[in-house]
């Protein structure tokens, strides 16, 4: 052996021995960092789809030569991500139920017709325009309206026990023909200008002091939400987190929530939008122009209340523990004592519920109802509930995966209008998206279980 | 004497036409398990059902305490101390240990919201009672061994006070420890107080823990008998042949073990 | 207990069903008129009905023709409402008749529809194809017995036909014109229609002509083209609110295919405080784009004036009648078909409504004035006092 290659052996050795330190002291890192994670008591699932959003967002951020990632796009996206989003939450309870409702994007066309015809044509005769209550009264109206539907639709499927896949595939199209019979295929327009704030736009946003208001009352919300429980664990002397893990919680929380707010809010009004609020509210134009924030939209402010509302009924109310319980075994549910088929009827009725106000939005943001109006929309829904992890075996899903779900889709449309991809591959890479996010959670769920 | 705990006078259950039960007539005293065996299709299941609500009888009245009570519904049944250990169990498999054992009775703070916390409680106190090893009170009960689902079950019947509790093959489903386990607890459960009636396949499940013994053939009652007055042998020919002991010939016997 | 549960299904069944019974109902209330001249379709009884303001009219020569005309659907308010009268009217003014039958939406029922009205005597057909291959037949046996055919706003593949219709490759061209009228040069998006959907690609075609040759020189850079599917007024806000993005608000015109999606891109610039001061242009003369011309948010939206085409087949169908050839008919040219033929064809121009001629939709009746002028400031534009 030469010198050389002794050296060259030494080196290869030691470097070999470093590696293997450096290798040692990774795997011990990473061991801590999963400890530490582990104490958080994280859904993991669910870190793996921010992670995944966080991937899609970054990617098209350098795709699209920096525009996705600004505050103007991703304020764009949660209104855009409003509409699914919150019948995506319905969807959830349907589809755990072992039912799915493929009628929501018909029903979202015929009570969005019904609702803007009432505005435009049918109250003004008795009102007139533009009174202040007018949106109460069609918000109201269409309320009642989804929930009728709802409870037809789900009354067929848990007394008289047709599919749900078939009352709401006829549903589909009846709902569909209605809409087309309402209005004669016209398009109604122009909506209430109350209404219209539901939609979002400049004035349908709550501006940059209540966007702070309202995330630290959400960091505030979190902070309680998370003594409380830790109180009433240890009140029962049940194990409790590492202080330091709830504590890191709440900072986690707040520090999302609060920085979503000023990222958000970085989105200023353009200069004629800016300029028109100045003058409205009095303020000087400074010769630089004013920075305005929009705020966080109130479409958005929808989507998020129903996300909490519906949490809330999903996992802290007895209606939400029987739909998961019937999902999870019908007829043990059934023994249980548990009212399935009332509790079936409930969850369509609340899912038309949702329709009416996803329908609200709809129309406040286009500002018109069409006869086509939420066309296709039924499968963009149970996509985002899927994606979400909401398990189309029934028992398993949440809604705050479905709203994730929603907004992943989302993101995927609007990242490829903005770096022009044709529309045509547009579908085909939500379809693959589809695939894939199903195929990787049962992946996981298959290795948890094992 | 006391009157018993349950009373099942002239049951009867058909479907289409075809007699499940046909004029069966039980009962059931405090701190007794009574078996209930006979072949697959003699009506035992269909029979207890009516008890627990699951199946109304074409006929047939039952007593509780020596009052005719009328059972429409498992919640009806419930109310009258009557709990039911199905053999699917009938857990809900994507909810945990706690939220099964509350299926449908879930406790609630004054403002209606579920009330985690103190299912979980009352489930741990539950489990120190039933199966102290038992300590997953957070993942769905899917992920859960055999035993533990089966304590979950078992959990379930006695939290709510029951005072009649139906076990239809609570050991089926079982390895060896595990229906050791079972049985300890059901021997426990009787102790307690409570009135057991048993479903079993296992002839020696059955020889091991009842105190009388009712076989069923055909939907019909073939006999009820005190465990320690017959054999092995008598029982499963009162099974398999649907006679009395008193009834059957020699001959019959020799085939049997021929 | 159990029967009450059927109960709540059945009602819930019923429920559904006279929902969509009454749906139904109320939409064929709009076409009013029809229902007492349209022939049944199982009877082969005489003449359904013929004008009554047409008897004794016998001017011009036209005294003793009989036109009948043969529609696909008259549940689709339109035919009722504008086509119809017009058609009437030119014939009055020739002192023809008139006859009619309404197929009802169904191909089989067309081809006995045209045999009746042969056999009541008509001299001329005028057809709305439901089917414009299925009809063929029928065709082939007026023109055999002599009967001159007119294939109204639908191509009849036979080249013995007269082809009356809007020149849908000029509505494109009418947009571009108006919209580069205005912007000469600068940023554009277009917005298309359903991919699948040819006329979103004639559409386009009809752009190309007015703007191609300044894409080219480089004074119009087309920032954004989508295609929408279903045209849906949804998805084109989206993809408007994308493009804005994208350009940073950099976008100077936008050629939108139609009117449902407009009122999309014009939510999508009033999100930006943009609305009308970028010229959006759409097709269809809908009600609320009208709304949004008298507004100024939308810019021009085509409109096809059924009269028109009523009238040019009334006219049309009493030449004929009075013995004149395919190609002698006024202003007839010849259109090669997508199968291949050449026809004989009437195109129409359709007409860009802009805020100068409003009154032409009001004129027409096609919109009431409260309705094109809601929330507009009265005296901003002619049409709204």
């Amino acid at each position: 052996m030469s010198v050389t290659e002794e050296t060259k052996a030494d080196e290869a050795r030691r470097t070999e021995g470093e590696t293997e330190q450096a290798a040692g002291l990774l795997r011990g890192l990473w061991a801590l960092i999963r400890r530490g994670v582990g104490s958080l008591e994280l859904d993991t699932r669910l870190l793996g789809m921010i992670v995944g959003l966080l991937v899609i967002w970054v990617g098209f951020h350098f795709w699209s030569g920096g525009t996705f990632f600004t505050p103007r796009n991703l304020w764009n996206l949660t209104v855009q991500t409003s509409v699914v989003a919150i019948m995506a939450t319905g969807m959830v309870l349907i589809i755990v139920s072992r039912n799915i409702d493929l009628s929501v994007g018909s029903m979202l066309g015929f009570i969005g017709m019904f609702m803007a015809l009432l505005q435009a044509e049918w109250l003004p005769q008795w009102i007139g325009f533009d009174q202040w209550y007018t949106w109460i009264i069609v918000m109201a109206a269409g309320v009642v309206l989804g929930a009728i539907l709802g409870f037809l639709q789900g009354a067929i499927i848990a007394y008289a026990a047709v599919p749900s896949f078939i009352v709401t595939l006829g549903g589909l199209l009846i709902w569909r023909g209605l809409a087309w019979v309402l209005a004669s295929g016209r398009t109604i327009a122009p909506m209430d200008s109350t209404f219209q704030l539901l939609g979002g736009g400049a004035r349908g946003s709550v501006g940059g002091t209540i966007s702070w208001i309202i995330g630290i009352a959400a960091c505030v919300g979190i902070v309680l939400l998370l003594v409380s429980r830790r109180r009433t664990r240890v009140r029962y002397e049940f194990r409790v987190r590492p202080m330091w893990a709830d504590v890191a919680l709440m900072v986690l929380g707040c520090a999302v929530v609060l920085g979503a707010v000023w990222f958000l809010n970085r989105y200023f009004m353009p200069e004629g939008l800016a300029m028109a609020y100045a003058e409205e509210h009095g303020l000087e134009w400074p010769e630089g122009g004013l920075e305005i924030p929009f705020g966080i939209a109130n479409p958005v402010l929808i989507a998020i209340g129903t996300a909490l509302v519906m949490t809330f009924i999903a996992t802290r109310r007895r209606f939400g523990r029987y739909v998961f319980s019937i999902g999870g075994n019908p007829e043990a549910a059934a023994l249980g004592g548990i009212k399935t088929k009332r509790t079936i009827v409930l969850t369509f009725m609340l899912m038309g519920i949702l329709v009416a106000i996803a329908s609200g939005v709809q129309i406040a943001r286009l500002n018109s109802a069409t006869s086509g109006l939420g066309t296709l929309q039924e499968l963009y829904v149970i996509a985002a509930a899927v994606i979400g992890g909401t398990s189309l075996a029934g028992g398993i899903g949440t809604i705050f995966g479905a709203v994730l779900g929603a907004l992943v889709m989302q993101s995927l449309q609007s990242g490829m209008v903005l770096v022009g991809i044709e529309t045509a591959l547009q579908d085909v890479v939500v379809g693959v998206v589809l695939i894939l996010a199903v195929a990787v959670d049962v992946a996981y769920r298959r290795r948890q279980s094992t | 004497m006391t009157p018993p705990l349950v009373e099942m006078k002239g049951m009867s259950v058909s479907f289409g036409g075809v007699h499940a039960v046909e004029d069966v007539t039980v009962d059931l005293f405090p701190g007794e398990i009574h078996a209930l065996v006979g072949g697959n299709g003699a009506g035992k299941s269909t029979l207890i059902k009516t008890l627990s609500g699951a199946q109304r009888p074409d006929s047939g009245a039952i007593y509780i305490d020596g009052n005719p009570v009328h059972i429409d519904g498992p919640i009806d049944a419930k109310r009258f101390g009557v709990e039911t250990i199905y053999q699917t169990l009938a857990l809900a498999d994507n909810i945990d240990a706690p939220g099964n054992v509350f299926l449908g009775r879930e406790l609630t703070t004054r403002i209606g919201n579920l009330d985690d916390s103190a299912m979980e409680a009352a489930t741990r106190k539950l489990m120190a009672r039933l199966n102290p090893s038992f300590q997953n009170f957070k993942s769905p009960v899917a992920s859960l061994s055999g035993g533990q689902r089966q304590s979950v079950a078992i959990a379930r019947a006695v939290h709510f006070n029951a005072r009649i509790l139906i076990m239809d093959e609570p050991t089926a489903a079982l390895g060896p420890a595990e229906t050791e386990q079972v049985r300890r607890l059901i021997r426990q459960l009787k102790e307690e107080g409570l009135g057991i009636l048993l479903i079993s396949h296992d002839i020696h499940d059955v020889f091991d823990l009842a105190d009388r013994i009712s076989v069923m053939y055909q939907g019909r009652l073939v006999g009820t008998v005190q465990k320690d007055d017959v054999t092995l042998d008598q029982v499963l020919a009162m099974i398999i042949l649907g006679k009395e002991p008193g009834e059957v010939t020699e001959a019959e016997l020799e085939e049997l073990h021929g | 207990m159990k029967r009450n549960r059927y109960l709540i299904a059945l009602i819930a069944v019923l429920a559904m069903l006279i929902a969509a019974c009454g749906g139904d109902g109320g939409g064929s209330d709009t076409t009013e008129g029809p229902d007492t001249t349209t022939a049944s379709p199982d009877t082969t009884e005489g003449p359904t009905e013929t004008t009554e303001d047409m008897t004794g009219t016998t001017a011009a020569g036209g005294g003793d023709i009989t036109v009948g005309v043969s529609w696909n659907n008259f549940n689709e308010p339109r035919w009722a409402n504008f086509d119809k009268p017009a058609i009437i009217e030119a014939l009055d003014a020739a002192g023809a008749a008139y006859i009619e039958t309404d197929a009802g939406s169904s191909a089989e029922q067309q081809l006995t529809d045209v045999e009746n009205l042969i056999s009541q005597g008509a001299d001329v057909l005028i057809i709305l194809a439901q089917d414009g291959t299925a009809i063929l037949p029928a065709v082939q046996s007026a023109l055999d017995q002599g009967i001159p055919v007119i294939a109204y706003d639908r191509l009849i593949e036979n080249p013995e036909t007269l082809y009356i219709t809007f020149d849908n490759i000029g509505v494109g061209t009418l947009m571009a014109e108006v919209i580069y009228g205005l912007v000469p040069e600068g940023n554009y998006a277009i917005i298309k229609g359903n991919q699948a959907d040819a006329n979103a690609d004639f559409l386009r075609e009809g752009m190309e002509v007015v703007i191609g040759d300044a894409v080219t020189a480089g004074d119009i850079t087309i920032v954004c083209e989508e295609y929408t599917d279903n045209w849906d007024g949804a998805i084109a806000q989206t993809t408007m609110e994308q493009c804005l993005t994208d350009n940073n608000d950099d976008i100077d015109a936008a050629l939108v295919e139609n009117d449902g999606m407009a009122s999309g891109v014009v939510a999508a610039l009033a999100g930006v405080g943009l609305d009308g001061q970028i010229p959006v242009s759409g097709q269809d003369g809908d009600t609320a784009a009208l709304n949004r011309v008298a507004l100024g948010t939308q810019t021009v939206s085509v409109w096809k004036d059924a009269r028109l085409l009523g009238k040019a087949a009334g006219e049309a169908a009493v030449q004929l009648a009075q013995g004149a050839a395919l190609g002698d008919v006024a202003g007839v040219i010849d259109f090669e078909s997508p199968g291949g033929n050449t026809m004989t064809t009437i195109l129409l121009d359709p007409t860009p409504i802009t805020q100068d001629n409003l009154n032409l939709v009001l004129d027409a009746g096609w919109i009431d004035e409260a309705t094109l002028c809601q929330n507009v400031e009265s005296g901003s534009v002619e049409a709204c006092p």
